[in-house]
Protein backbone atom coordinates (compact mmCIF):
# COMPACT_ATOMS: atom_id res chain seq x y z
CA UNK A 1 0.00 0.00 0.00
CA UNK A 2 2.63 2.52 0.77
CA UNK A 3 4.43 1.68 -2.14
CA UNK A 4 1.63 2.63 -4.36
CA UNK A 5 0.78 5.95 -2.60
CA UNK A 6 4.82 6.59 -2.84
CA UNK A 7 4.20 5.62 -6.66
CA UNK A 8 1.15 7.56 -7.40
CA UNK A 9 2.95 10.56 -5.51
CA UNK A 10 5.88 10.49 -7.99
CA UNK A 11 3.87 10.02 -10.82
CA UNK A 12 1.81 12.84 -10.06
CA UNK A 13 4.59 15.35 -9.38
CA UNK A 14 6.87 13.98 -12.14
CA UNK A 15 5.06 16.26 -14.44
CA UNK A 16 5.43 19.65 -12.60
CA UNK A 17 7.00 22.11 -15.02
CA UNK A 18 6.47 22.65 -18.75
CA UNK A 19 8.97 21.17 -20.10
CA UNK A 20 8.38 17.97 -18.24
CA UNK A 21 4.77 18.07 -19.66
CA UNK A 22 6.01 18.63 -23.01
CA UNK A 23 8.57 15.76 -23.18
CA UNK A 24 5.72 13.69 -21.96
CA UNK A 25 2.96 15.07 -24.18
CA UNK A 26 5.55 14.90 -27.56
CA UNK A 27 6.11 11.45 -29.71
CA UNK A 28 6.74 8.92 -28.59
CA UNK A 29 3.54 10.11 -26.09
CA UNK A 30 4.01 9.18 -22.40
CA UNK A 31 0.54 7.37 -21.82
CA UNK A 32 0.80 7.92 -17.69
CA UNK A 33 0.76 11.64 -18.44
CA UNK A 34 -1.72 11.20 -20.90
CA UNK A 35 -3.92 9.74 -18.17
CA UNK A 36 -3.11 12.43 -15.91
CA UNK A 37 -3.71 15.35 -17.94
CA UNK A 38 -6.84 13.96 -18.69
CA UNK A 39 -7.87 12.85 -15.21
CA UNK A 40 -7.21 16.88 -14.39
CA UNK A 41 -9.20 17.99 -17.68
CA UNK A 42 -12.32 16.00 -16.09
CA UNK A 43 -12.07 17.20 -12.64
CA UNK A 44 -11.67 21.09 -14.09
CA UNK A 45 -14.54 21.04 -16.52
CA UNK A 46 -16.86 19.81 -14.02
CA UNK A 47 -17.17 22.90 -12.00
CA UNK A 48 -16.58 24.97 -15.43
CA UNK A 49 -19.54 23.52 -16.88
CA UNK A 50 -21.96 22.21 -14.77
CA UNK A 51 -24.47 25.16 -15.00
CA UNK A 52 -24.61 24.36 -19.13
CA UNK A 53 -25.41 20.49 -18.51
CA UNK A 54 -29.04 19.50 -17.42
CA UNK A 55 -27.63 15.97 -17.29
CA UNK A 56 -25.23 13.23 -17.81
CA UNK A 57 -22.10 15.69 -16.77
CA UNK A 58 -19.63 12.85 -16.02
CA UNK A 59 -20.58 11.52 -19.69
CA UNK A 60 -20.61 14.67 -21.01
CA UNK A 61 -16.93 16.01 -19.59
CA UNK A 62 -15.71 12.88 -20.16
CA UNK A 63 -16.24 13.00 -23.97
CA UNK A 64 -15.10 16.63 -24.01
CA UNK A 65 -11.65 15.50 -22.29
CA UNK A 66 -10.99 12.90 -24.31
CA UNK A 67 -11.81 15.29 -27.85
CA UNK A 68 -9.53 18.04 -25.83
CA UNK A 69 -6.61 15.28 -25.33
CA UNK A 70 -6.40 14.99 -28.67
CA UNK A 71 -6.39 18.44 -30.17
CA UNK A 72 -3.49 19.19 -27.15
CA UNK A 73 -1.72 16.00 -28.41
CA UNK A 74 -2.12 17.53 -31.83
CA UNK A 75 -0.83 20.73 -30.92
CA UNK A 76 1.42 20.47 -28.60
CA UNK A 77 4.21 22.49 -30.86
CA UNK A 78 2.21 25.49 -30.68
CA UNK A 79 1.94 25.57 -27.15
CA UNK A 80 4.23 28.98 -26.25
CA UNK A 81 4.72 28.45 -22.73
CA UNK A 82 3.00 31.81 -22.26
CA UNK A 83 1.50 29.84 -19.15
CA UNK A 84 1.09 26.38 -17.46
CA UNK A 85 0.58 23.85 -19.98
CA UNK A 86 -2.30 23.16 -17.75
CA UNK A 87 -4.03 26.06 -18.30
CA UNK A 88 -3.45 25.59 -22.17
CA UNK A 89 -5.00 22.68 -22.50
CA UNK A 90 -7.77 23.79 -20.28
CA UNK A 91 -8.67 26.47 -22.16
CA UNK A 92 -9.03 23.98 -25.71
CA UNK A 93 -11.22 21.68 -22.97
CA UNK A 94 -13.66 24.53 -22.22
CA UNK A 95 -14.01 25.90 -25.80
CA UNK A 96 -14.43 21.96 -27.12
CA UNK A 97 -17.25 21.73 -24.31
CA UNK A 98 -18.81 24.77 -24.64
CA UNK A 99 -18.72 24.84 -28.56
CA UNK A 100 -20.54 21.46 -28.52
CA UNK A 101 -22.97 22.81 -26.35
CA UNK A 102 -23.87 25.95 -27.86
CA UNK A 103 -24.02 23.78 -31.23
CA UNK A 104 -26.06 21.34 -29.63
CA UNK A 105 -28.77 23.69 -28.40
CA UNK A 106 -29.17 25.14 -31.91
CA UNK A 107 -29.06 21.94 -33.74
CA UNK A 108 -32.23 22.52 -35.25
CA UNK A 109 -31.60 25.95 -36.93
CA UNK A 110 -30.78 25.82 -40.29
CA UNK A 111 -29.42 29.40 -42.09
CA UNK A 112 -32.50 29.34 -44.36
CA UNK A 113 -35.03 29.32 -41.39
CA UNK A 114 -32.88 32.19 -39.66
CA UNK A 115 -32.54 34.64 -43.00
CA UNK A 116 -35.26 33.98 -44.50
CA UNK A 117 -38.25 33.79 -42.05
CA UNK A 118 -39.15 37.79 -41.03
CA UNK A 119 -36.68 39.47 -42.46
CA UNK A 120 -39.29 41.68 -44.29
CA UNK A 121 -40.58 42.46 -40.46
CA UNK A 122 -37.23 42.90 -39.20
CA UNK A 123 -36.75 45.85 -41.70
CA UNK A 124 -39.87 47.25 -41.37
CA UNK A 125 -38.72 48.37 -38.42
CA UNK A 126 -42.19 47.64 -36.37
CA UNK A 127 -41.58 49.10 -32.45
CA UNK A 128 -42.82 46.58 -29.79
CA UNK A 129 -43.22 48.12 -26.51
CA UNK A 130 -45.27 48.22 -23.76
CA UNK A 131 -47.97 50.61 -25.01
CA UNK A 132 -45.48 53.54 -24.53
CA UNK A 133 -47.03 57.03 -24.77
CA UNK A 134 -47.34 58.05 -28.48
CA UNK A 135 -45.21 60.75 -28.78
CA UNK A 136 -42.18 58.54 -27.29
CA UNK A 137 -43.71 55.64 -29.47
CA UNK A 138 -43.65 58.18 -32.36
CA UNK A 139 -39.51 59.11 -31.22
CA UNK A 140 -38.63 55.50 -30.81
CA UNK A 141 -39.92 54.34 -34.31
CA UNK A 142 -37.58 57.60 -35.76
CA UNK A 143 -34.90 56.44 -34.37
CA UNK A 144 -35.31 52.29 -35.56
CA UNK A 145 -36.48 53.87 -38.79
CA UNK A 146 -32.97 56.25 -38.81
CA UNK A 147 -30.90 53.11 -37.73
CA UNK A 148 -32.14 50.66 -40.40
CA UNK A 149 -31.79 53.17 -43.12
CA UNK A 150 -28.25 53.82 -42.04
CA UNK A 151 -27.77 49.61 -41.83
CA UNK A 152 -29.53 49.10 -45.23
CA UNK A 153 -27.28 52.11 -46.86
CA UNK A 154 -23.51 50.83 -44.93
CA UNK A 155 -23.80 47.38 -44.79
CA UNK A 156 -23.26 44.67 -47.07
CA UNK A 157 -25.80 41.85 -46.80
CA UNK A 158 -23.41 39.50 -45.24
CA UNK A 159 -22.88 42.31 -42.48
CA UNK A 160 -26.22 42.65 -42.09
CA UNK A 161 -27.19 38.65 -41.68
CA UNK A 162 -24.62 38.96 -38.97
CA UNK A 163 -25.70 41.68 -36.93
CA UNK A 164 -29.72 40.35 -37.51
CA UNK A 165 -28.48 37.16 -36.25
CA UNK A 166 -26.20 38.27 -33.35
CA UNK A 167 -28.11 41.06 -32.11
CA UNK A 168 -31.36 40.52 -33.28
CA UNK A 169 -31.87 37.05 -32.46
CA UNK A 170 -29.42 37.16 -30.02
CA UNK A 171 -27.44 33.87 -31.23
CA UNK A 172 -24.12 33.24 -29.82
CA UNK A 173 -20.85 33.90 -32.50
CA UNK A 174 -19.96 30.17 -32.29
CA UNK A 175 -23.67 29.26 -33.68
CA UNK A 176 -23.78 31.88 -36.01
CA UNK A 177 -20.30 30.97 -37.64
CA UNK A 178 -21.35 27.78 -38.20
CA UNK A 179 -24.80 29.07 -39.96
CA UNK A 180 -22.90 31.70 -41.78
CA UNK A 181 -20.07 28.54 -42.83
CA UNK A 182 -17.26 30.71 -41.44
CA UNK A 183 -15.25 31.22 -38.11
CA UNK A 184 -15.52 32.98 -35.27
CA UNK A 185 -12.52 35.31 -35.81
CA UNK A 186 -13.59 35.75 -39.10
CA UNK A 187 -17.49 36.70 -37.99
CA UNK A 188 -16.07 39.08 -35.52
CA UNK A 189 -13.72 40.68 -37.80
CA UNK A 190 -16.76 40.92 -40.68
CA UNK A 191 -18.96 42.65 -37.47
CA UNK A 192 -16.38 44.29 -36.16
CA UNK A 193 -16.14 46.51 -39.49
CA UNK A 194 -19.68 46.31 -39.99
CA UNK A 195 -19.70 48.47 -36.26
CA UNK A 196 -16.62 50.96 -37.80
CA UNK A 197 -19.00 51.88 -40.84
CA UNK A 198 -22.30 52.82 -38.90
CA UNK A 199 -19.74 54.55 -35.93
CA UNK A 200 -18.54 56.26 -39.06
CA UNK A 201 -22.20 57.07 -40.79
CA UNK A 202 -22.87 58.30 -37.22
CA UNK A 203 -20.09 60.97 -36.80
CA UNK A 204 -20.92 62.15 -40.22
CA UNK A 205 -24.89 62.74 -39.62
CA UNK A 206 -23.87 64.25 -36.33
CA UNK A 207 -25.64 61.50 -34.42
CA UNK A 208 -24.37 60.72 -30.42
CA UNK A 209 -24.91 57.46 -29.64
CA UNK A 210 -24.72 59.03 -25.83
CA UNK A 211 -27.74 61.39 -26.39
CA UNK A 212 -29.53 58.90 -28.17
CA UNK A 213 -29.27 56.46 -25.76
CA UNK A 214 -30.47 59.06 -22.71
CA UNK A 215 -33.93 59.70 -24.91
CA UNK A 216 -34.45 55.37 -25.46
CA UNK B 1 -40.19 39.79 -35.49
CA UNK B 2 -40.37 42.73 -33.93
CA UNK B 3 -37.40 45.18 -33.14
CA UNK B 4 -37.63 46.15 -29.78
CA UNK B 5 -36.08 49.32 -28.15
CA UNK B 6 -33.64 47.28 -26.26
CA UNK B 7 -32.83 45.99 -29.29
CA UNK B 8 -31.76 49.39 -30.66
CA UNK B 9 -30.11 50.15 -27.51
CA UNK B 10 -28.42 47.39 -27.84
CA UNK B 11 -27.18 47.92 -31.46
CA UNK B 12 -26.73 51.69 -30.46
CA UNK B 13 -24.09 50.73 -27.48
CA UNK B 14 -22.18 48.31 -29.29
CA UNK B 15 -21.54 50.93 -31.88
CA UNK B 16 -20.70 53.19 -28.97
CA UNK B 17 -18.22 50.98 -27.68
CA UNK B 18 -16.28 50.20 -31.17
CA UNK B 19 -13.07 51.21 -31.47
CA UNK B 20 -10.50 51.27 -34.20
CA UNK B 21 -8.31 48.35 -32.91
CA UNK B 22 -9.83 45.21 -31.54
CA UNK B 23 -8.64 41.75 -31.85
CA UNK B 24 -10.50 38.70 -32.98
CA UNK B 25 -11.87 35.49 -31.17
CA UNK B 26 -8.49 33.88 -32.61
CA UNK B 27 -6.19 36.42 -31.05
CA UNK B 28 -7.74 36.75 -27.97
CA UNK B 29 -8.19 32.49 -27.68
CA UNK B 30 -4.26 32.62 -28.30
CA UNK B 31 -3.56 34.79 -25.27
CA UNK B 32 -6.54 33.48 -23.47
CA UNK B 33 -4.50 31.17 -21.11
CA UNK B 34 -1.63 34.39 -19.89
CA UNK B 35 -4.49 36.14 -19.48
CA UNK B 36 -6.32 33.71 -17.08
CA UNK B 37 -3.21 33.25 -15.57
CA UNK B 38 -2.07 36.32 -14.61
CA UNK B 39 -5.97 37.15 -13.03
CA UNK B 40 -5.33 33.70 -11.14
CA UNK B 41 -2.39 35.32 -9.27
CA UNK B 42 -3.65 38.39 -8.64
CA UNK B 43 -1.48 40.38 -11.35
CA UNK B 44 -3.89 42.77 -13.24
CA UNK B 45 -4.38 41.41 -16.89
CA UNK B 46 -7.16 44.17 -17.88
CA UNK B 47 -3.79 46.64 -17.69
CA UNK B 48 -1.11 44.56 -19.44
CA UNK B 49 -3.37 43.38 -21.78
CA UNK B 50 -6.21 45.63 -23.03
CA UNK B 51 -6.83 44.31 -26.53
CA UNK B 52 -8.47 41.07 -24.59
CA UNK B 53 -10.13 42.89 -21.87
CA UNK B 54 -11.76 44.75 -24.56
CA UNK B 55 -12.45 41.39 -26.23
CA UNK B 56 -14.13 39.70 -23.73
CA UNK B 57 -16.15 42.63 -22.61
CA UNK B 58 -17.71 42.83 -26.50
CA UNK B 59 -17.84 39.28 -27.07
CA UNK B 60 -19.91 36.84 -25.09
CA UNK B 61 -18.36 33.16 -26.42
CA UNK B 62 -15.17 33.86 -25.44
CA UNK B 63 -16.12 35.83 -22.31
CA UNK B 64 -18.21 32.70 -21.35
CA UNK B 65 -14.95 30.69 -22.28
CA UNK B 66 -12.50 32.88 -20.08
CA UNK B 67 -14.99 32.67 -16.56
CA UNK B 68 -15.39 28.76 -17.44
CA UNK B 69 -11.44 28.56 -17.45
CA UNK B 70 -10.86 30.39 -14.78
CA UNK B 71 -13.60 27.77 -12.51
CA UNK B 72 -12.23 24.67 -14.03
CA UNK B 73 -8.60 26.10 -12.80
CA UNK B 74 -9.55 27.48 -9.24
CA UNK B 75 -11.09 23.39 -8.84
CA UNK B 76 -7.63 22.65 -9.75
CA UNK B 77 -6.13 24.79 -6.94
CA UNK B 78 -5.40 27.63 -8.95
CA UNK B 79 -2.03 26.65 -10.76
CA UNK B 80 -1.66 28.94 -13.49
Amino acid sequence: MINWFKKRRSKDTSYDTNEAWIRALSEPVDEKAVEILREKLIRGLKPALHKYVDRELDQFVEDVAQDALLKVLDNIDSFRGDSKLLTWAMKIAVREGLTELRLKRYDDISINDLKYDDDSEVFSMRVATDQPQPDRLAHESQLIEKMMTIIEDELTDKQQTAIRLLMIKDLSVTVVAKQMDTNRNALYKLVHDARLKLKNRFKLEGIDPDEMLNTL
Amino acid sequence: MKLTTDILKKMVRSVQMTTQQEIGCGECFEQLEQFAGMKLKGKAPEEAMPLVQDHLKKCNDCREEYEALLDAMEELGNPA
